[in-house]
């Protein structure tokens, strides 16, 4: 056994019986008193603003009385330094996800950036947008009436409107927080849509079942009458496929290899798979653990939970909060030791850097946020890849096909729209063409939700005719669901970026 | 013109208003003028607080008991006016606990409920409290919207066949002198109305009508000296101002008092969506025209920072100033305006200064309106020879005969839920009436959720007077305050008015958020005002628009449009628009662009 991972390798242990054990853990400290640290986006730099004093003004001066633009003129300027623009939301009740959000609001100007940006705006009128979704509603509720309005579950938690404001009002957390509240409060729990909600947000559960018996359960949910029925009970769209569960986990595949194969002590990674990964497309998981070896990193595949993603989509944040507090516990743990994080899924990096800072006060949580990346980002950042790349020994002009990229939002939130085209771009007769920036329209659990399916493929066209448009006919992006999407749209085979990487580099991997 | 009444009020504040309800339910015929909006005065300008008495259990314990009655009322015949919020008086560990000790006592001597919270208790109701409070007494303080308060007022009194004039400035008091005797009554008033009768147009002809009245009610607030002065008699009022701020969002949802000997800013009260600040007091010499200074509003937030630290970093609308009407009976010689009591005064001329026919009412506070409007009206009413009782502690106003149903707001109007909820919080019993329209009913004002059928409806009785639609409504009291939605209310007004008075119309509302703007312009409220200034010049060419500033446009300066392109063939033609091919647009077309 190497590195770290996990000792027993039951996977069991990572999915059900780990909610009961922590439930009671790393929760507890949230009191009345302690403040979350939110801490994202300490670079929002709002020039300092301090007061402007404005002496003897007449009381009925018109628009242009003599307003006086003297700074320093009289007392008062400075005498109310504001550290920074930050507020600090601070969690009204212990124990809770209810966060006092309404400071927020003070940095919105109301300028509908976010509006403009948003891809289920843009195709459904009936959605208000994110401008009255987040910093509006937030304004206008109170302590004792915390209702959202409904639109909130049309919102695709694509995190578009967060990466475009102008003034870092933070509409995630918003968003993450008024649906949180949605579903705890609005949701009986016994609605089908909150069935449906338990259901596609805890897909590890899903997984696990489907791994135990992939044949089996791939041939169920593949299977028409079944998907009808889904449809009809639980509206879960039978227009898509389920996704195929693979015959052998990412995990078991790792333990039956004997976990990793290189040792390190200064070149370390713990990997955070994630569900899908794990499940449904191992080759990716395999694809980060062959190409980071061969660049001389041990790789450690802690016990893990899912990052919570689909659940911050579905207002889920208790079970987000338990698989979170598992996560973060468990990464720290490595990251002490000097390990830095790494994803493959852009989704699940963007939890761990934003989402988790933003929502939970779990010991650890912004360590972990400051040290985790994505694969490739990281390997861009410590290795020269672009040169790496260029050197390949293997011939991928004969084995490559060229690829229709699409950048995922949660890879656009994090800066990182334009990296694979970069590494494409150093692969040696391989095209990889940008699909453009509109949204691929799932959203994780969005598109499959039946009354959300026709939003978004409309949401999705884009993408699609871009896609078809290209002279490539193989997709490629970092993140399972737009994958699903690419393929359900347009037929095409869809890889990830780190599944070019290890064909370059490594010249592993599932045949293309 | 010319007109008779049984009593003429003078003043639309809270106290005239209150008067012209509780005269006009006892059948008396009332005319009240106000020079401005109602609540033009100090009601419009002041802190929002339904005191509990709290703050006056130790200092003034008569006062504290009247609040607290008045507290019980208004919560009931006002509850679309009031919310009921709570109040803490919050002790730092540098505030004394004989203080404390002492407040408590007052506050049941006074019959003020109390409740003692711990430092912790109390962050648990309000999480932005500091850290180190160490004590709270609970007191059912609440918030109050006085332009609503107001508004329900005069509705009533309309409803019981009053007529309120508002734009209506008394510009003389009737004096009849019979000569040879050293008697003077008070027979009427000289009324400019700035335009015309009736619901403001702006435009109309200026018109003065002499209103001749059996009594004439003074409840002009700070500038009651200066009707006194056109009667003859002495009417001593101090104004005292005070500044108050604005902030966002609420901070709190509790009224925030420090418990300790009264002071300068030391509450903060939640008020709808904001919480404001306050406030100072100072003496000036003339209600109008005073100095607004920085240094006020410095100390609001010196002092209340320490209550609610986050107060440091948050966003600030606007600043205002009111000024208190405060009172000295001859001969007191109090020095400090703090000192002056709060109590209310009823100057009966006759007695007093021998001119029949004319009371001045001076001093007292919003809270307590109904008690003096009450102890006035039996006043008069025993002048006028009239016996009836007031009722104003038990009918409901109008607005508040039932409360506003939510349940169902959202499917029946079909709006969203905090729209809803804002709304019928506002209108009370009144939500069905206003919102079950089958016009469209688009959200106008987004900050704070007014819709169409809102606004159409205050302006029914606003006319084309917007800062009266927006004290109605709340419009453009958010935070962008009026940059998104001021010409949104603009547009409401045509077509039932036309072009040249929605323009006028327009403009005011804008001068009046400037004007309270200005005074706390940094951080992201400047932002917001850069913003909301490059909208209105790049959209509505506001700042220099040639068809209200009868320059010449400079043809020149504009876009001679794509090159090969032959620009200038049309003389009247400016491609405002950002190089339209020319001849698409005059320059005196004067359409507001929408958005
Ligand atoms: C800073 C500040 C904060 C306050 N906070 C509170 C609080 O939190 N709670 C509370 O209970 N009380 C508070 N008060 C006290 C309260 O606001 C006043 O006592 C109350 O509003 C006075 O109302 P009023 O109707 O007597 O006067 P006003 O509202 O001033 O009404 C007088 C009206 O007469 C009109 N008028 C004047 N001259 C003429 C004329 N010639 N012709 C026609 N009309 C004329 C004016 O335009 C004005 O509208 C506060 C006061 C101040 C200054
Ligand atoms: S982009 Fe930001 S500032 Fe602009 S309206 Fe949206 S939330 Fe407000
Ligand atoms: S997260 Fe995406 S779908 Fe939701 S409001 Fe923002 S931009 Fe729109």
């Amino acid at each position: 056994m190497f590195g770290h991972a996990p000792d027993d390798g039951d996977e069991s242990d990572e999915t059900e019986s780990s909610c009961g054990c922590e439930a009671g853990s790393g929760e507890s400290d949230g009191s009345a008193e302690s403040r979350s640290t939110s801490e994202v986006r300490s670079d929002g730099g709002e020039p300092s603003d301090e007061r402007r004093p404005t002496s003897e003004l007449c009381s009925d001066g018109g628009i242009d009385a003599d307003v006086p633009g003297d700074p320093g003129s009289a007392g008062g300027a400075g005498s109310h330094p504001s550290s920074d623009d930050e507020f600090e939301p601070v969690q009204v009740f212990p124990d809770s996800t209810e966060q006092d959000l309404r400071p927020g609001a003070d940095s919105c100007y109301k300028c509908s950036t976010c509006d403009t940006n948003c891809p289920v705006a843009e195709v459904d009128d009936e959605f208000p947008g994110p401008k009255f979704q987040g910093p509006e509603q937030w304004r206008l509720s109170r302590d004792d009436a915390p209702e959202i309005d409904d639109s909130i579950d049309k919102c695709s938690n694509c995190m578009r409107c967060d990466h475009a404001c102008p003034t870092d009002v933070p509409l995630s957390q918003m968003h993450n927080t008024a649906r949180g509240r949605y579903v705890d409060d609005q949701l009986s729990k016994l609605s089908i849509q909150y069935l449906r909600k338990k259901i596609l947000s805890n897909y590890g559960r899903l997984g696990r079942l489907g791994s135990l018996f992939p044949r089996t359960t791939n041939f169920v949910m593949g299977n028409r009458a079944v998907r009808w029925i889904t449809d009809r009970t639980l509206g879960i769209t039978d227009e898509r496929e389920f996704p195929e569960f693979a015959t052998q986990t990412f995990r078991s595949w790792w333990d039956e290899r004997g976990g990793a194969q290189v040792q390190s002590e200064d070149r370390r990674v713990a990997y955070f798979h994630g569900d899908y990964a794990n499940y449904n497309t191992p080759e990716v998981g395999k694809a980060l653990v062959r190409v980071f070896e061969s660049f001389g990193y041990e790789v450690a595949v802690p016990r893990q939970r899912c990052s919570g993603t689909p659940m911050f989509a579905n207002g889920m944040l208790d079970d987000a909060r338990r698989a979170a507090t598992v996560n973060v516990t468990e990464f720290d743990a490595l990251i002490e030791e000097g390990y830095d994080v790494v994803c493959s899924c852009t989704s699940c990096s963007m939890a761990l850097r934003q989402e988790y800072p933003e929502l939970f006060d779990i010991d650890g949580t912004e360590r972990v946020a400051a040290n985790t990346y994505d694969a490739v980002e990281y390997l861009r950042i410590h290795e020269d890849l672009r040169e790496e790349l260029a050197d390949a020994e293997t011939d991928a002009d004969d084995e490559l096909p060229d690829l229709a990229y699409h950048a995922p939002c949660h890879a656009r939130n994090q800066g990182l729209a334009e990296q694979a085209l970069e590494v494409g771009d150093a692969v040696e007769g391989v095209d990889v063409d940008d699909v453009g920036d509109s949204c691929s329209g799932i959203s994780g659990t969005y598109g499959w939700k039946s009354k959300h399916y026709d939003t978004s493929m409309a949401i999705g066209d884009e993408m699609f005719d871009h896609m078809e448009d290209s002279e490539a006919e193989t997709g490629m992006t970092e993140c399972p669901t737009c994958a699903m999407q690419m393929e359900h749209g347009t037929g095409y085979d869809v890889r990830h970026t780190l599944e070019l990487l290890e064909a370059t580099l490594v010249g592993e991997g599932e045949a293309w | 013109m010319e007109s008779n009444t049984g009593a003429l009020v003078i003043g639309g504040g809270s106290t005239g208003t209150g008067v012209a309800r509780d005269l006009a339910m006892r059948g008396v015929d009332v005319t009240l003028v106000e020079k401005g909006n109602l609540t033009h005065g100090t009601t419009g300008r002041m802190h929002g607080l339904l005191h509990s008495g709290g703050r006056y259990a130790v200092s003034d314990q008569p006062s504290a008991v009247e609040c607290i009655e008045e507290n019980r009322i208004l919560r009931d015949i006002a509850s679309h006016c009031v919310e009921e919020t709570g109040g803490l008086f919050v002790k730092r560990p540098e505030d004394t606990e004989e203080y404390f000790e002492t407040k408590l006592e007052g506050c049941q001597e006074c019959g003020i409920p109390t409740e003692v919270l711990s430092g912790a208790e109390a962050r648990e109701m309000e999480p932005y409290l500091a850290q180190d409070v160490d004590r709270a007494i609970r007191v059912p303080d609440g918030a109050i919207d006085p332009f609503r308060l107001c508004v329900a007022n005069a509705e009533s009194a309309t409803n019981h066949g009053a007529r309120i004039e508002t734009h209506a400035e008394v510009v003389d008091l009737l004096v009849d002198e019979p000569a040879g005797t050293d008697e003077a009554a008070v027979v009427g008033a000289e009324i400019r109305h700035e335009s015309g009768t009736g619901s403001r147009t702006h435009g109309e002809q200026t018109e003065i009508e002499t209103i001749y009245a059996d009594h004439v009610i003074n409840a002009a607030g700070a500038w009651a000296g200066q009707l006194g002065d056109l009667a003859g008699v002495d009417v001593a009022v101090q104004p005292a101002k005070g500044a108050m701020t604005v902030t966002n969002v609420r901070q709190v949802d509790t009224v925030i008092n420090r418990c300790r000997p009264k002071g300068d800013a030391d509450i903060l009260v939640p008020h709808e969506t904001t919480a404001i600040l306050g406030t100072t007091d100072e003496a000036v010499d003339d209600p109008e025209h005073y100095p607004e200074e920085q240094r006020e509003v410095d100390l609001l937030f010196e002092q209340l920072t320490d209550l609610v630290p986050i107060l440091e970093d948050a966003r600030t609308l606007r600043t205002f100033w009111g000024v208190r009407p405060l009172y000295e009976p001859p001969g007191t010689g109090t020095q400090d305006t703090g000192d002056i009591t709060r109590d209310f005064f009823l100057l009966d001329h006759a007695d007093r200064d021998g001119v029949t026919g004319f009371t001045s009412i001076v001093g007292g506070k919003f809270t307590t309106y109904r008690a003096m409007a009450e102890e006035i009206s039996d006043h008069v009413c025993d002048r006028l020879g009239v016996s009836a009782d007031c009722r104003t502690a038990d009918v409901p106003l109008p607005g508040s005969e039932s409360p506003g149903r939510l349940d169902d707001a959202m499917d029946r109007y079909g709006l969203r839920s905090p729209i809803a909820r804002r709304s019928a919080e506002r209108l009370g019993s009144k939500t069905e009436a206003v919102l079950g329209t089958d016009e469209p009913n688009p959200v106008v004002c987004e900050c704070e959720a007014v819709t169409r059928a809102e606004l159409q409806n205050a302006i029914e009785s606003a006319g084309s007077d917007l800062n009266d639609v927006r004290i109605r409504t709340r419009a453009s009291m958010g935070n962008c305050q009026g940059g998104i939605c001021a010409h949104r209310m603009a547009a409401e007004l045509s077509p039932e008015y036309e072009s040249p008075t929605v323009r006028a119309a327009h403009d005011e509302l804008l001068q009046e958020r400037w004007k309270g703007e200005r005074h706390a312009l940094w951080g992201e409220q400047l932002a917001q005002a850069a913003l909301n200034y490059a909208l209105h010049a790049t959209t509505m060419n506001l700042d220099r628009d040639p068809a209200r500033t009868d320059d010449d446009p400079e043809y020149a300066a504009f876009d001679t449009g794509p090159p090969g392109h032959t620009a200038g063939t049309g003389d009247t033609t400016a491609a405002a628009d950002g190089g339209r091919p020319t001849g698409s647009r005059s320059a005196d077309e004067e359409g507001h662009d929408g958005d």
